[in-house]
């Protein structure tokens, strides 16, 4: 199929797709810029909290027999406990040392939290159902399915919140005062390594809330993290790393690009195609799209 | 805290071999027991397949130890020692070496998957041991060695079985969906000169990758080609994925698929919106589908048994399990004095007629899968259970 043959109503619906997984991509990004804002590390965590939000919330809904909402919330929660807790044993004790060791600590934890996940879990996948069940709503000719208004609803409400988050609240200050200058705001008197924490406990909760809302969609395994991890750095990285606007744009732009690519060209290369773009924005715009290039301080 | 780190991961290390090193050991009996003999498994109980290579070990501990209860083969015990090959061709490889240099196994089971089973074949040709390998990729008996012989269906009895099924439907134009992993890549090798043989056009040819979470974009683009039916051909979890797109888009066009789809997980995973899915796969999910055949009571009692010890229903891959350790049971049996590997698998190609869950297998020097289309047939969903399809 040509490019000129593509109607109006299917290119809505290529771009519902994009959108959607976007937006996925997008709460992943998230977490994997506000871990790098407090620590100047990449946390290849990140795709496990994914994993485990919508393995957690299975578990309450099915195991538990937690209304879904409840199993939803608890889901969000734990993963949080848990991103806290590896914060606390395995990354604290490194931080302001070497970065790279911290990045391992971080590959640990990933494959550490996946082993753990499947002997907990089991290594099937498990399912969840959507969210409010019913008919696609039609726009346009296009199909949307009531589970993708909440994945769109949801990251929305989470951006929202950081937003809010970061320009209204002392933390956020401190945050983001840390994020320019994690030296200076050590000086006058923040507690950077909290920060810290609650970094991880906050790419956690929006990893959580991908993780969630998705399995409804796709079910959930032991092993989803790693695929999602790597669209959600790769959409911080096209966005530029350190600024969250850019992580919901890079996310964005890189789920349109996929469904685009299946749309005009194939596929089978969709990916291909998406990490060539990202090279091409990284070759011209070194710091993403958004990004600020940094200077070297001297 | 580095400590406690450390020994955080060692142990998850740890947890992770313990899973695969267990070996179910023959129950003592009260008479002098013959020395026993020793079978090699090489099973993928982590990694992407674990959900097939975990109830493949369920399956060789039950029976081993149901056969051993029985007296065992001519007075010996069975020792199956299991390897796992976390889905990687890497461990695969050591995995086999260990099991004949180590173990002295005389028979090698696995590997769980294709690439696998593939990794292993220069040690398996090197110690001249018979593989009967669980792996459904044409490539396990298609790129032919004498070592090696195949428990499930290949592609290339499947794919046509389906295709020909769903020209009696009256389908002509096929869209084709596949994974861009083996299974599917495979599949389509098969898949698309079959389509010409039967008169039948492609008119989109699409794929997707393992771990995709969207198929709608696939989908808009097959609907646009109007087919008279899609044909899926993929393993994992994503086939459900496709089959919710599918009902979110509003499209009705009939989707038809092989054993990739012959898993429980797959139905709870689509939910309604499997219903009308149609595949075909061996008859041992509805042992009714045997007829009067004697597989059917053999696959009766093995459920009723397996279900007892797992409060699980048995699938595909507890049948390529049972089929392999009763085939080299059976051998074993027929070989009257010492057992060498040579002898063993001479002995297993003479297999003629054996009744097992897979079908009946009939091995000859040319043919190590030795099933034909009879023992396919077709299912659909319905209303979440598979159904004989009409």
């Amino acid at each position: 199929m040509g490019p000129g043959q593509v109607s109006w109503p299917e290119l809505l619906q290529f771009a519902i797709a994009g959108l959607k997984n976007g937006a996925i991509y997008a709460l992943v990004a998230l977490g994997f810029t506000i871990v790098y804002a407090s620590t100047n590390v990449i946390n290849f965590a990140q795709g496990e909290f994914y994993m485990l939000g919508g393995m957690f919330a299975t578990f309450g809904f099915s195991h538990l027999g937690l209304p879904l909402g409840l199993a939803a919330l608890a889901a969000v929660i734990a993963t949080a406990a848990v991103a806290v807790v590896f914060e606390l044993l395995a990354v604290r004790p490194r931080v302001g040392g070497d970065p790279m060791t911290i990045i391992i600590v971080t590959v640990g934890g990933s494959v550490l939290l996946r082993s753990l996940a499947r002997h907990a879990f089991g290594s099937n996948e498990l399912a969840l159902p959507a969210f409010s069940p019913g008919e696609s709503i039609m726009l346009g000719g296009a199909a949307i399915d009531r589970q993708t208004l909440w994945v769109w609803a949801v990251a929305a409400v989470a951006v929202f919140a950081l937003w809010l988050l970061y320009s209204r609240t002392r933390l956020g200050r401190a945050m983001r005062a840390t994020a320019i200058d994690g030296e200076a705001a050590r000086l006058v008197g923040i507690d950077t390594r909290l920060l810290v924490t609650v970094s991880f406990a906050l790419a956690a909760v929006l990893g959580a809330i991908a993780g969630v809302v998705v399995t409804p969609l796709t079910q959930t395994a032991f092993d989803v993290g790693a695929a999602v991890g790597l669209k959600g750095f790769a959409a911080a990285i096209l966005g530029g790393l350190g600024n969250p606007l850019a992580a919901v744009v890079g996310g964005l732009v890189l789920g349109l690009l996929e469904s685009l690519s299946v749309a005009f060209i194939s596929s089978t290369f969709k990916d291909a195609i998406a990490l060539a773009v990202l090279l091409l924005v990284l070759f011209v715009r070194p710091s993403g799209l958004l990004g600020r290039s940094r200077r070297e301080k001297v | 805290m580095t400590i406690v780190v450390a020994v955080g991961l060692a142990s998850a290390i740890l947890a992770g071999c313990a899973g695969g090193g267990g070996a179910a050991k023959p129950s003592a009996g009260g008479e002098a027991a013959k020395k026993p003999y020793r079978i090699g498994a090489v099973l993928s109980l982590t990694g992407s397949y674990s959900g097939l290579g975990t109830p493949e070990k369920e399956t060789l501990d039950l029976e081993v130890a149901a056969i051993n209860a029985a007296g065992g083969v001519n007075g010996h015990p069975l020792e199956v020692v299991v390897e796992d090959d976390g889905t990687d061709t890497g461990k695969a490889t050591a995995a086999v070496s260990k099991l004949i240099d180590q173990e002295n196994a005389i028979a090698v089971i696995g590997a769980t998957g294709t690439g696998q089973t593939m990794a292993t074949r220069v040690d398996i040709d090197r110690a001249g041991i018979p593989e009967l390998s669980l792996a459904g990729g044409n490539a396990v008996t298609q790129k032919f060695d004498k070592q090696v012989f195949q428990m499930p269906w290949p592609n290339r009895l499947v794919a046509p079985f389906v295709l020909k099924h769903m020209k009696g439907k009256g389908v002509k134009s096929v869209a084709l969906f596949t994974d861009a992993s083996g299974y599917g890549k495979d599949g389509l090798a098969v898949i698309t000169p079959e389509l010409a043989k039967l008169g039948m056009t492609a008119v989109a040819n699409e794929t997707f990758n393992p771990g995709d979470t969207d198929m709608t974009a696939q989908l808009t683009k097959m609907k646009a080609a109007k087919p008279d039916a899609i044909l899926l051909w993929a393993a994992g979890k994503e086939a459900a994925t496709i089959m919710k797109n599918r009902a979110q888009l509003g499209i009705t066009t009939p989707v038809y698929g092989g054993s990739g789809q012959a898993r429980t997980e797959f139905i709870q995973g689509a939910g309604a919106a499997a219903d009308g899915f149609v595949f075909g796969t061996g008859k041992v999910l509805l042992p009714k589908s045997y007829g009067d055949a004697p597989n059917r009571k053999l696959a009766e009692d093995f459920a009723a048994r397996y279900k007892q010890k797992y409060g699980a229903e048995p699938n595909i891959f507890t049948a390529h399990a049972y089929d392999a350790i009763h085939i080299v049971a059976e051998a074993l049996k027929r070989i009257p004095g010492d057992v060498t590997p040579a002898a063993l698998r001479d002995e297993i190609e003479k297999t003629s007629g054996f009744v097992g869950l897979d079908g009946t297998f009939t091995f000859s020097a040319t043919d190590h899968n030795g099933l034909t289309e009879n023992d396919l047939v077709m299912y659909a969903v319905q209303d979440g259970k598979w159904v004989l399809a009409k």
